[in-house]
């Protein structure tokens, strides 16, 4: 009989699962961007008529993709690491350091979070406007920050489930990884 | 406290971060947003949000996604088994044949896959089982796919060079062609390096028994005709001026799709595996562009960047001089940092310098790539090492560096040979569009 998983594991799984959604957005707009690119091809050189503003409708998608992307890349470790330590040092070393890095990732990914949303705030005032269209930037500067507070929120995840294994050979959210 | 010393200050902080395993996109995300806060506190918040922002709407940027998903489908279609068989019947009967295979291969399959990593997998599943089967030596044939795995980043389209272009300002297109004849002659070297390892040591790669006919082969060749068609497609298109780096991605993306589609090899499970491997590309490179150009701004508000230049002309070393002192410092660095985290961390630092010296940006873009792509390789940390061992489990870690010093020591002729004649690289950039 499979053991009740402890809170923090179980938060672990919310997430991944909550992640996964996430990063099925981004899939989608993934292969918009690969139909729009087409189309716009399409339309320049078989048509001989361009698509105004098809650059801003990219580049907005663009950051839906990245915005989706981001706490997945977190779950499946794509985030680059200078990983000299653990060679050197081991888990013994790791499970301190490991738990200040993530800390201090929190911070910033909520300080990035914040000017995201205040960039956002200042909307059209501050000329936050694509070049052709003119569509407001405001919604897609929120999106980036719900996408980078989801990175955040998978930090504080793996932060918890860090310090219930701590004592553990092997970080659970590295067996994922 | 001086801006320098806090720029300095704030190095040191960033290489402590990575020492302790912080994700290099987010220490350069702290440092920069501290030493900007520190420097110019009113605009730290703003030039934080916008860095963020701003790096997720670049237009060219969505080249990166396109291309990966290019190699990732390309991998689904079966299309590196057609470019290894093809290149195994031209060349496999010669002694080291299948090593030679493996990285014509990979060459072939680079112009399909702008990752390394991709090159090296997808690649390493085929040609390994072939290269055992024939006896070949483990470090040799482990060596082959590290080493051809890494003409990725080198052969266009190059995720590397895009990166490298966005930090720069220079012109995707011109690095992508600027990348084409140094990767042919990587690839060159590395097969010469086999066949000169063969010639030494006869058993590290036996001959192929059959020796195949014209005929056989010229039908191996034709299977690898819709690789042909995408790299045409895309690469030739952005060389002849037809349409835009991102627009050829967009294309070869879509061929490559119709192509595992007529090949009914396109499952909704495999397409949906390539689309995440996409979206975990896209996560990495993002990140730490974003990161890049939040630390950006910080290092030039330091004034680094300046005194760095005034120190290095005191030096008097001259354009070569200043070029091999950055080389073997990248080479260095290489060993124990990855390749992206190396190009982002030192290009706001050395691009001010190199260009106030005369160097081309685009030449140097091609120099640096190669350096990454011994990095990719170098112990203890060398990321395609790692990848080959997942395909080669049973093969010591020590075989498989052993197998690689060949290729590595080929790098650093190619090196070599670029910075005594830099037109190697530039001569398609100065050629495009006629």
């Amino acid at each position: 009989m499979s053991q009740p998983q402890q809170l923090p594991d179980r938060a672990l799984t919310i997430v991944d699962r909550a992640v996964g959604w996430l990063a099925r957005l981004g899939s989608i707009t993934m292969v918009a961007l690969v139909v729009m690119t087409g189309v716009g091809v399409f339309f320049r050189y078989i048509l001989v008529d361009p698509i105004n503003g098809l650059g801003d409708v990219l580049g907005l998608t663009l950051s839906i993709t990245v915005a989706c992307s981001l706490a997945y890349g977190g779950r499946v470790g794509a985030h680059v690491a200078v990983d000299v330590l653990g060679m050197v040092g081991g888990r013994k070393v790791t499970r301190w350091t490991d738990a200040l890095v993530r800390v201090l990732g929190i911070f910033i990914i909520g300080v990035a979070v914040y000017a995201l949303i205040k960039n956002g705030l200042c909307g059209i005032l501050c000329g936050f406007l694509t070049s052709s269209l003119a569509i407001p930037h405001e919604p897609f500067y929120y999106f980036l920050a719900f996408g980078l507070s989801a990175y955040g929120v998978v930090l504080i995840a793996e932060f918890i489930a860090g310090l219930v294994h701590f004592s553990a050979d092997v970080d659970p959210s590295e067996k994922s990884n | 406290m001086s801006n320098i010393e806090i720029g300095l200050l704030g190095l040191a902080i960033l290489l402590v971060l990575l020492a302790l395993r912080m994700p290099v996109a987010t220490a350069m995300m702290l440092v920069g947003f501290g030493g900007h806060w520190a420097i110019s506190p009113r605009g730290a918040i703003p030039s934080l949000g916008g860095s963020a922002f701003e790096t997720s709407t670049i237009e060219a940027l969505a080249i990166l996604p396109l291309f990966v998903l290019m190699g990732n489908l390309a991998g689904v279609s079966r299309m590196s088994r057609d470019l290894y068989d093809a290149a195994y019947a031209w060349v496999g009967h010669y002694r080291g044949g299948l090593a030679s295979s493996t990285i014509i291969g990979c060459a072939g399959f680079s112009a399909l896959s702008g990752s390394s990593l991709a090159s090296a997998l997808t690649m390493g599943r085929v040609a390994l089982p072939e290269m055992q089967r024939y006896k070949y030596s483990d470090s040799m044939a482990t060596g082959a796919i590290a080493a051809g795995g890494t003409l990725g980043i080198l052969i266009p389209p190059s995720a590397g060079f895009v990166v490298y272009a966005i930090l720069t300002e220079e012109s995707i297109g011109r690095l992508f062609m600027a990348g084409v004849l140094p990767g042919i002659m990587l690839a060159s070297l590395f097969v010469g390096a086999i066949y000169l390892m063969t010639l030494w040591k006869p058993e590290l790669g036996p001959p192929a028994e059959i020796r195949m006919g014209y005929r056989d082969r010229f039908r191996a060749l034709g299977q690898a005709l819709p690789i042909t068609v995408i790299i045409v497609a895309t690469v030739g298109g952005i060389y002849s001026g037809i349409y835009s780096a991102t627009e050829a991605a967009g294309i070869g993306c879509l061929l490559a799709f119709a192509f595992a589609l007529y090949r009914r090899s396109l499952t909704l499970s495999n397409f949906a595996d390539a689309v995440m491997n996409t979206l975990r590309s896209t996560a990495t490179t993002f990140l730490i562009l974003i990161g890049a150009f939040v630390f950006t701004p910080f290092i030039a508000l330091s004034g680094i960047p300046d005194a760095l230049l005034d120190l290095l002309t005191g030096l008097e070393l001259g354009k070569f001089g200043l070029l091999a002192i950055v080389l073997v410092f990248l080479v260095l660095l290489g060993t124990f940092m990855e390749g992206f985290a190396i190009l982002v961390l030192t290009l706001p630092l050395l691009e001010p310098v190199l260009r106030s010296f005369g160097i081309d940006m685009v030449w140097y873009g091609v120099l640096m790539v190669i350096v990454l792509e011994m990095g990719l390789i170098s112990p203890p940390v060398g990321v395609n090492v790692f990848v080959v061992k997942s395909i080669a489990e049973d093969v010591p870690m020590n075989d498989i560096f052993k197998g690689i010093f060949p290729f590595w020591i080929a790098m650093g002729v190619a090196l070599f040979i670029l910075v005594l004649f830099p037109d190697i690289a530039l001569l398609l950039p100065n050629t495009m569009f006629n």
